[in-house]
């Protein structure tokens, strides 16, 4: 078919001028600079507003309802771990329910909790950050200018988070990372060990539930393949390198000319091809025949597709439109599981749900496309950092960015939906201790003895 | 419209050349290239936003949804169509005219709600006690904050 030819004859399709390298930084940027922005508002919110002599009441009654040991922040091992563990088992209990009512098709269901939790998070959380600064800068506002700024602001943000469709792409990018700092900083409140398990137990618990044949988010990924169906999660989508994969272009190009193929291919994916151009021979044949519109259809897509699987809305309406040709950036995509978080705190418990995701992967449009919990966990492990001093804050930045990029390397290795979160959080405690331990140590003593600033 | 490449004698040569494929009407096109967009894309996203015929109910849908005193749904609404605020009413495509109307009142809407508030908020800011007297301490957001106890729980 059209489709086979134009597969067979990837090495010269790059269109004139831009080579493979050219967008594939493009690609990765737009995923790290997010990413950053995140880590850095977080690290200057945790600096201007957390005052580390005065335990938060935040730790008090965790220390509290753990049965705790001594009162006042003092936080040790055992109520560290009971911690992580209790929220671990609350995470997974919920990705379980979250998966049971994707299988029940309850969509609105999902839609309306996810609405939810993002107003409550931008509003709660954001009302309370924003008062914070306003406090601690001083910054005499008044309260009317406040009452009908917070709820306007929050609802714009709640609205271009969840509809991506009906606002500008950097809008929508923007709240969805405002949404990730406001969880991350709240976050950081908890006591230091037990944000420190809390990071390993999510890591761990990522690699179980999205690479383990039982595990929640396999499952939901899996129902999601099946079914060719979108799960309705709060997920950050880069901006496609090209615009050729716009939903716009891809309408006006089906009036003008029907049945092209698309020469323009995302980079991963020529990446993909490129490394396992040996694997696709023997199910290139198989996937020619399958020219229609199941442009869906994962089980039938090429193997160089299969890193992400997450179906957007415009794909099915390009779909409807009747498109013939199986254009190649066409995957399938699931898009990544939603984590709500509990609070580990009874008396609160119920009040906020915040949706997170876990994992990374390649969209309908060839971007990547990472988790909001990723997002959240990276920034919580900074923000950790930050309260210690800028010293862990590079290390930890680099060692994430890093497990970001071995992530992402991995993901055009073995083209399966992966988790982002066990190889930077481990490369990012990894760094926090060899600093706080070694690097400080060598540090100070140059500094003292002159040696080198 | 030409569909044979320049100085190629059609008849001749019409078997062994590789010809531009009769679907690409535009002169710019020429083998597996694809022809240039039009350059009317309604949102500030380009190809990459809303279609031209979805755009004008969601540019009317924002601006009745900001009348409940979600002035920010203006801005979004100005934003998103940038493009066609841009172009002069006199030059824009014919596209636009649906749409325009809408994001023109929204412009106006938020500038003036903009307006109101700037003024209202700078006045009491620069004013302060002097101006307003005691009522001003009862009024800054920091005291009612600690008055209410909102900023208790995160410390």
């Amino acid at each position: 078919m059209a489709d086979a030819a134009a597969a067979a004859a990837v090495p010269g399709d790059a269109p004139a001028g831009t080579t493979v390298l050219d967008s594939l930084g493009e690609d990765i940027t737009r995923i790290v600079y997010p990413v950053s922005a995140c880590m850095l508002l977080v690290v200057l919110l945790v600096s201007l507003l957390s005052s580390p002599s005065s335990p938060s009441p935040l730790s008090a009654s965790i220390a509290a309802a753990t049965g705790g040991v001594s009162g006042g922040g003092d936080d040790d091992i055992p109520t560290a771990l009971i911690t992580a563990l209790t929220f671990v088992v609350a995470v997974t209990a919920a990705t379980f329910l979250l998966a049971l009512l994707f299988y029940l098709r309850c969509t609105p269901c999902l839609r309306a909790y996810l609405g939810f939790s993002a107003l409550a998070v931008l509003l709660v959380l954001g009302g309370q950050v924003a008062l914070l600064l306003l406090s601690r800068l001083r910054f005499p506002l008044d309260a009317v200018s406040f009452a009908l700024l917070l709820p306007n602001a929050a609802g714009a943000l709640a609205l271009a988070a969840l509809a991506p469709a009906s606002v500008p792409i950097a809008l929508h990018q923007a709240a969805l990372v405002a949404v990730a700092v406001l969880t991350a900083f709240w976050f950081t409140l908890l006591p230091e060990w037990t944000t420190w398990a809390l990071l390993v137990a999510m890591a761990i618990y990522d690699l179980a539930a999205v690479l383990l044949p039982g595990g929640p988010l396999r499952v939901l990924l899996e129902l999601a393949i099946q079914r060719n169906e979108e799960i309705p999660a709060l997920v950050y989508e880069a901006r496609p390198v090209d615009p050729r994969h716009g939903r716009n272009w891809r309408l006006w190009r089906e009036g003008t000319q029907p049945g092209a193929d698309l020469d323009a291919r995302s980079t991963v994916e020529v990446i993909g091809e490129v490394l396992g151009r040996n694997l696709d021979a023997n199910s290139g044949n198989s996937s020619s025949s399958h020219d229609n519109e199941a442009d869906g259809d994962v089980s039938n897509s090429r193997p160089r597709v299969t890193l992400v699987a997450a179906f957007s809305s415009s794909d099915s309406t390009v779909a409807q439109a009747g498109e013939v040709s199986a254009l190649p950036e066409h995957r399938v995509a699931v898009a990544e599981m939603s984590v709500p978080l509990i609070q580990p705190r009874p008396q609160r418990s119920g009040e906020e749900a915040v949706e997170d995701e876990d994992g990374i992967g390649l969209s309908s449009s060839g971007a990547i496309k990472l988790g909001l919990g990723d997002f959240i966990f990276y920034s919580v492990l900074v923000g950790r950092a930050a309260m210690y001093d800028y010293m862990t804050v590079y290390a930890c930045y680099l060692a994430i960015i890093a497990g970001l990029g071995i992530t992402l390397l991995l993901l055009a290795f073995f083209r399966k939906a992966l988790p982002a979160l066990p190889v930077s959080i481990a490369l990012g405690v990894v760094f926090y201790v060899l600093t706080r331990t070694l690097l400080e140590e060598f540090v100070v003593q140059c500094s003292t003895n002159l040696l080198m600033f | 419209m030409e569909t044979r490449v320049a100085g190629v004698p059609e008849d001749e040569e019409s078997g062994l050349l590789p010809r531009p494929s009769a679907a690409g009407r535009r002169p710019s096109s020429r083998g597996p290239r694809l022809p240039h967009p039009p350059a009317t894309w309604a949102t500030v996203d380009g190809p990459l936003g809303l279609p031209l015929e979805d755009a004008e109910g969601h540019a009317r849908r924002f601006f009745l949804w900001g009348f409940a005193c979600l002035p920010f749904l203006w801005a979004i609404n100005c934003c998103y169509f940038w493009p066609v605020l841009r172009s002069s009413a006199a030059s824009s495509p014919s596209a636009f005219a649906p749409i325009r109307p809408y994001v023109v009142r929204s412009a106006i809407g938020f500038t003036i709600f903009s307006v109101v508030l700037i003024t209202w908020a700078t006045t009491f800011i620069v004013g302060g006690e002097q101006l307003f007297g005691p009522v001003w301490n009862d009024l800054v957001m920091y005291n009612v904050a600690d008055k209410l106890g909102i900023t208790g729980f995160m410390g």
